[in-house]
Protein backbone atom coordinates (compact mmCIF):
# COMPACT_ATOMS: atom_id res chain seq x y z
CA UNK A 1 0.00 0.00 0.00
CA UNK A 2 1.53 3.29 -0.86
CA UNK A 3 -0.99 5.57 0.46
CA UNK A 4 1.02 5.78 3.75
CA UNK A 5 3.83 6.86 2.14
CA UNK A 6 1.63 9.87 0.44
CA UNK A 7 0.20 10.90 3.63
CA UNK A 8 4.14 10.62 5.49
CA UNK A 9 5.23 13.03 2.00
CA UNK A 10 2.04 15.32 2.41
CA UNK A 11 1.83 15.53 6.18
CA UNK A 12 -1.45 15.95 7.25
CA UNK A 13 -3.09 16.64 3.90
CA UNK A 14 -5.87 14.64 2.02
CA UNK A 15 -4.43 11.88 -0.40
CA UNK A 16 -6.96 12.29 -2.96
CA UNK A 17 -6.74 9.02 -6.07
CA UNK A 18 -9.42 7.49 -8.44
CA UNK A 19 -9.08 4.20 -7.48
CA UNK A 20 -11.38 3.33 -10.07
CA UNK A 21 -12.79 5.28 -13.28
CA UNK A 22 -16.54 5.52 -11.10
CA UNK A 23 -14.65 6.22 -7.67
CA UNK A 24 -12.88 8.54 -6.34
CA UNK A 25 -11.18 8.15 -2.36
CA UNK A 26 -9.97 9.99 -0.06
CA UNK A 27 -7.75 9.31 3.06
CA UNK A 28 -6.08 11.71 5.89
CA UNK A 29 -5.33 11.08 9.54
CA UNK A 30 -6.69 13.36 12.17
CA UNK A 31 -4.91 13.35 15.31
CA UNK A 32 -7.82 12.58 17.91
CA UNK A 33 -9.17 9.51 18.87
CA UNK A 34 -12.12 7.69 16.57
CA UNK A 35 -14.89 8.12 18.70
CA UNK A 36 -14.30 11.93 18.34
CA UNK A 37 -13.82 12.03 14.73
CA UNK A 38 -17.18 9.65 14.21
CA UNK A 39 -18.67 12.61 16.69
CA UNK A 40 -17.48 15.26 14.13
CA UNK A 41 -18.63 13.79 11.74
CA UNK A 42 -22.51 12.51 12.79
CA UNK A 43 -23.13 14.98 15.06
CA UNK A 44 -25.52 18.15 13.36
CA UNK A 45 -23.76 20.79 15.16
CA UNK A 46 -20.11 19.69 15.00
CA UNK A 47 -20.76 18.81 11.62
CA UNK A 48 -22.28 22.18 10.48
CA UNK A 49 -18.80 23.85 11.58
CA UNK A 50 -16.82 21.92 9.04
CA UNK A 51 -18.46 20.50 6.22
CA UNK A 52 -19.18 23.91 4.62
CA UNK A 53 -15.71 24.84 4.49
CA UNK A 54 -16.06 27.97 6.19
CA UNK A 55 -19.56 28.49 4.11
CA UNK A 56 -22.70 28.89 6.09
CA UNK A 57 -23.97 25.14 6.46
CA UNK A 58 -27.69 24.12 7.74
CA UNK A 59 -28.31 20.82 8.30
CA UNK A 60 -32.02 20.46 7.59
CA UNK A 61 -32.52 16.35 8.41
CA UNK A 62 -29.68 14.47 9.73
CA UNK A 63 -31.68 11.33 10.84
CA UNK A 64 -28.82 8.70 11.75
CA UNK A 65 -30.16 5.52 11.35
CA UNK A 66 -30.27 2.87 8.13
CA UNK A 67 -32.75 4.59 5.69
CA UNK A 68 -32.20 8.13 7.64
CA UNK A 69 -32.78 10.83 5.72
CA UNK A 70 -29.88 13.66 5.46
CA UNK A 71 -30.02 17.34 4.27
CA UNK A 72 -27.35 19.65 4.06
CA UNK A 73 -27.54 23.31 2.37
CA UNK A 74 -24.58 24.99 1.84
CA UNK A 75 -24.46 29.16 1.65
CA UNK A 76 -21.80 29.80 -0.83
CA UNK A 77 -20.82 32.78 -2.19
CA UNK A 78 -22.06 31.72 -6.03
CA UNK A 79 -25.27 30.53 -4.51
CA UNK A 80 -27.35 28.49 -2.66
CA UNK A 81 -26.44 24.53 -2.82
CA UNK A 82 -28.39 21.56 -0.82
CA UNK A 83 -27.20 17.50 -0.66
CA UNK A 84 -29.02 15.52 0.36
CA UNK A 85 -29.02 11.03 0.41
CA UNK A 86 -30.23 8.60 3.01
CA UNK A 87 -28.27 6.64 5.37
CA UNK A 88 -27.41 2.49 4.21
CA UNK A 89 -25.14 1.90 6.77
CA UNK A 90 -24.11 2.89 10.19
CA UNK A 91 -21.80 1.19 12.61
CA UNK A 92 -20.48 3.69 15.22
CA UNK A 93 -17.50 4.34 15.45
CA UNK A 94 -16.32 2.74 12.34
CA UNK A 95 -18.58 2.84 9.42
CA UNK A 96 -20.92 5.18 7.56
CA UNK A 97 -22.39 4.89 4.13
CA UNK A 98 -25.10 7.11 2.48
CA UNK A 99 -26.28 7.89 -0.72
CA UNK A 100 -25.69 11.22 -1.90
CA UNK A 101 -27.37 13.82 -4.62
CA UNK A 102 -26.81 17.10 -5.19
CA UNK A 103 -29.73 19.59 -6.04
CA UNK A 104 -27.60 20.44 -9.09
CA UNK A 105 -27.78 17.49 -10.55
CA UNK A 106 -31.00 15.40 -9.35
CA UNK A 107 -31.63 11.71 -9.55
CA UNK A 108 -27.59 11.48 -10.17
CA UNK A 109 -27.06 9.47 -7.13
CA UNK A 110 -23.51 8.38 -5.69
CA UNK A 111 -23.07 6.38 -2.52
CA UNK A 112 -20.70 7.61 0.22
CA UNK A 113 -18.36 5.13 2.26
CA UNK A 114 -16.76 6.31 4.97
CA UNK A 115 -14.33 4.28 7.27
CA UNK A 116 -12.85 5.10 10.17
CA UNK A 117 -9.74 3.18 11.20
CA UNK A 118 -8.28 3.44 15.27
CA UNK A 119 -4.33 3.42 14.62
CA UNK A 120 -4.44 2.68 18.06
CA UNK A 121 -1.98 5.62 18.98
CA UNK A 122 -4.75 8.49 19.31
CA UNK A 123 -5.13 9.04 15.90
CA UNK A 124 -7.35 8.23 13.43
CA UNK A 125 -7.30 7.55 9.81
CA UNK A 126 -10.34 8.38 7.70
CA UNK A 127 -10.70 6.44 4.32
CA UNK A 128 -13.79 7.92 2.00
CA UNK A 129 -14.79 6.45 -1.07
CA UNK A 130 -17.45 7.87 -3.25
CA UNK A 131 -18.94 5.11 -5.94
CA UNK A 132 -20.64 6.95 -9.13
CA UNK A 133 -23.26 4.88 -11.63
CA UNK A 134 -21.33 5.55 -14.27
CA UNK A 135 -17.98 7.77 -15.04
CA UNK A 136 -19.62 9.93 -17.07
CA UNK A 137 -21.96 10.71 -13.69
CA UNK A 138 -18.66 10.94 -11.75
CA UNK A 139 -16.73 13.39 -13.99
CA UNK A 140 -20.06 15.35 -14.35
CA UNK A 141 -21.41 15.87 -11.11
CA UNK A 142 -17.85 16.66 -9.76
CA UNK A 143 -16.91 19.13 -12.74
CA UNK A 144 -20.25 20.84 -12.16
CA UNK A 145 -20.22 21.24 -8.60
CA UNK A 146 -20.30 24.20 -6.37
CA UNK A 147 -16.85 24.54 -8.35
CA UNK A 148 -16.26 25.77 -10.91
CA UNK A 149 -13.32 25.82 -13.43
CA UNK A 150 -12.25 28.91 -12.55
CA UNK A 151 -11.37 27.72 -8.89
CA UNK A 152 -10.20 24.73 -10.05
CA UNK A 153 -7.34 26.25 -12.41
CA UNK A 154 -6.95 28.92 -9.38
CA UNK A 155 -5.95 25.40 -7.52
CA UNK A 156 -4.00 24.34 -10.62
CA UNK A 157 -2.30 27.84 -10.71
CA UNK A 158 -1.49 27.59 -6.92
CA UNK A 159 -0.23 24.07 -7.44
CA UNK A 160 2.52 25.16 -9.58
CA UNK A 161 3.61 28.19 -7.63
CA UNK A 162 4.21 25.62 -4.94
CA UNK A 163 6.18 23.46 -7.04
CA UNK A 164 7.90 26.01 -9.32
CA UNK B 1 -3.94 3.24 -8.18
CA UNK B 2 -3.59 7.34 -10.23
CA UNK B 3 -2.00 9.73 -7.75
CA UNK B 4 -3.21 13.23 -8.70
CA UNK B 5 0.22 14.75 -7.56
CA UNK B 6 1.73 12.46 -10.03
CA UNK B 7 0.67 13.97 -13.43
CA UNK B 8 2.95 15.65 -15.38
CA UNK B 9 4.25 18.86 -14.92
CA UNK B 10 4.41 19.96 -18.61
CA UNK B 11 0.40 19.48 -17.95
CA UNK B 12 0.15 22.14 -15.36
CA UNK B 13 2.23 24.43 -17.06
CA UNK B 14 0.28 24.29 -19.66
CA UNK B 15 -2.71 25.13 -17.90
CA UNK B 16 -1.42 27.50 -15.61
CA UNK B 17 -2.26 30.24 -18.19
CA UNK B 18 -5.73 31.65 -19.03
CA UNK B 19 -5.65 32.15 -22.35
CA UNK B 20 -4.75 28.33 -22.56
CA UNK B 21 -7.04 27.19 -20.91
CA UNK B 22 -9.07 29.38 -23.03
CA UNK B 23 -8.10 27.91 -26.40
CA UNK B 24 -8.87 24.38 -24.96
CA UNK B 25 -12.28 25.21 -23.65
CA UNK B 26 -12.69 27.03 -27.43
CA UNK B 27 -11.29 23.52 -29.36
CA UNK B 28 -13.67 21.67 -26.90
CA UNK B 29 -16.46 22.99 -28.89
CA UNK B 30 -14.87 22.08 -32.58
CA UNK B 31 -11.58 22.46 -34.53
CA UNK B 32 -10.24 25.91 -35.34
CA UNK B 33 -7.36 26.93 -37.17
CA UNK B 34 -4.76 29.31 -35.72
CA UNK B 35 -5.79 32.44 -37.56
CA UNK B 36 -9.68 32.07 -35.86
CA UNK B 37 -7.88 31.28 -32.66
CA UNK B 38 -5.56 34.29 -32.61
CA UNK B 39 -8.61 36.29 -34.09
CA UNK B 40 -10.96 34.76 -31.30
CA UNK B 41 -8.39 35.48 -28.22
CA UNK B 42 -7.88 38.61 -29.94
CA UNK B 43 -3.62 38.31 -30.04
CA UNK B 44 -1.15 38.34 -32.68
CA UNK B 45 -0.39 34.70 -34.86
CA UNK B 46 3.07 34.62 -33.88
CA UNK B 47 1.65 35.13 -30.19
CA UNK B 48 -1.33 31.99 -30.73
CA UNK B 49 1.46 29.90 -32.39
CA UNK B 50 3.84 29.79 -29.18
CA UNK B 51 0.43 29.25 -26.77
CA UNK B 52 -0.42 26.43 -29.49
CA UNK B 53 2.87 24.78 -29.43
CA UNK B 54 2.88 24.68 -25.39
CA UNK B 55 -0.77 22.88 -25.58
CA UNK B 56 0.77 20.89 -28.36
CA UNK B 57 3.85 19.66 -25.96
CA UNK B 58 2.25 18.57 -23.11
CA UNK B 59 -0.35 16.33 -25.45
CA UNK B 60 -3.47 18.42 -24.99
CA UNK B 61 -4.10 19.59 -28.60
CA UNK B 62 -2.63 18.41 -31.77
CA UNK B 63 -2.35 20.31 -35.00
CA UNK B 64 -2.21 19.73 -38.85
CA UNK B 65 -1.62 21.61 -41.70
CA UNK B 66 -3.86 21.95 -44.25
CA UNK B 67 -2.46 23.61 -47.43
CA UNK B 68 -1.89 27.40 -45.78
CA UNK B 69 -3.74 26.66 -42.48
CA UNK B 70 -2.81 24.73 -39.41
CA UNK B 71 -5.64 23.12 -37.70
CA UNK B 72 -5.91 23.03 -34.13
CA UNK B 73 -8.00 20.12 -32.59
CA UNK B 74 -7.88 18.40 -28.74
CA UNK B 75 -5.10 16.06 -28.49
CA UNK B 76 -4.64 12.48 -27.10
CA UNK B 77 -4.11 13.33 -23.61
CA UNK B 78 -7.68 14.79 -22.60
CA UNK B 79 -6.98 15.21 -19.34
CA UNK B 80 -8.02 19.06 -18.67
CA UNK B 81 -11.42 17.78 -17.72
CA UNK B 82 -10.08 15.39 -15.46
CA UNK B 83 -7.39 17.77 -14.14
CA UNK B 84 -10.34 20.33 -13.44
CA UNK B 85 -13.08 18.68 -11.49
CA UNK B 86 -10.11 16.65 -10.14
CA UNK B 87 -8.62 19.96 -8.87
CA UNK B 88 -11.61 21.25 -7.78
CA UNK B 89 -13.10 18.39 -6.17
CA UNK B 90 -9.15 17.90 -4.29
CA UNK B 91 -9.81 21.41 -3.24
CA UNK B 92 -13.00 20.89 -1.72
CA UNK B 93 -12.26 18.09 0.38
CA UNK B 94 -9.31 19.00 1.59
CA UNK B 95 -10.58 22.70 2.41
CA UNK B 96 -13.51 20.32 4.40
CA UNK B 97 -10.72 18.52 5.86
CA UNK B 98 -9.00 21.36 6.99
CA UNK B 99 -12.11 22.33 8.63
CA UNK B 100 -12.61 19.40 10.34
CA UNK B 101 -9.19 18.91 11.83
CA UNK B 102 -9.12 22.69 13.04
CA UNK B 103 -12.20 21.49 15.26
CA UNK B 104 -11.13 18.45 16.26
CA UNK B 105 -8.02 20.19 17.52
CA UNK B 106 -10.22 22.97 19.15
CA UNK B 107 -11.72 20.70 20.97
CA UNK B 108 -9.22 18.72 21.96
CA UNK B 109 -9.10 17.69 25.74
CA UNK B 110 -12.99 18.36 25.97
CA UNK B 111 -15.22 16.01 28.03
CA UNK B 112 -17.01 13.69 25.88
Amino acid sequence: MTTGQAVKQRAAKAAVSTPTDREIRVERIFDAPRERVWRAFTDPALLAQWWGRGNKLVVERYELERGGHWRFVEHADDGVHGFEGRFREVTPPERLAMTFEWDGMPGYVAVETTVFEDLGDGRTRLVATTLFHTTEERDGMLGAMGEGLDQSYAALDRLLAGTA
Amino acid sequence: MVQYSERLDTTFAALADATRRGVLERLGRGDASIGELATGFEMTLTGMKKHVRVLEDAGLVTTEKVGRVRSCRLGPRRLEDELAWMAGYRRMLEARLDRLDELLKRTKGRTE
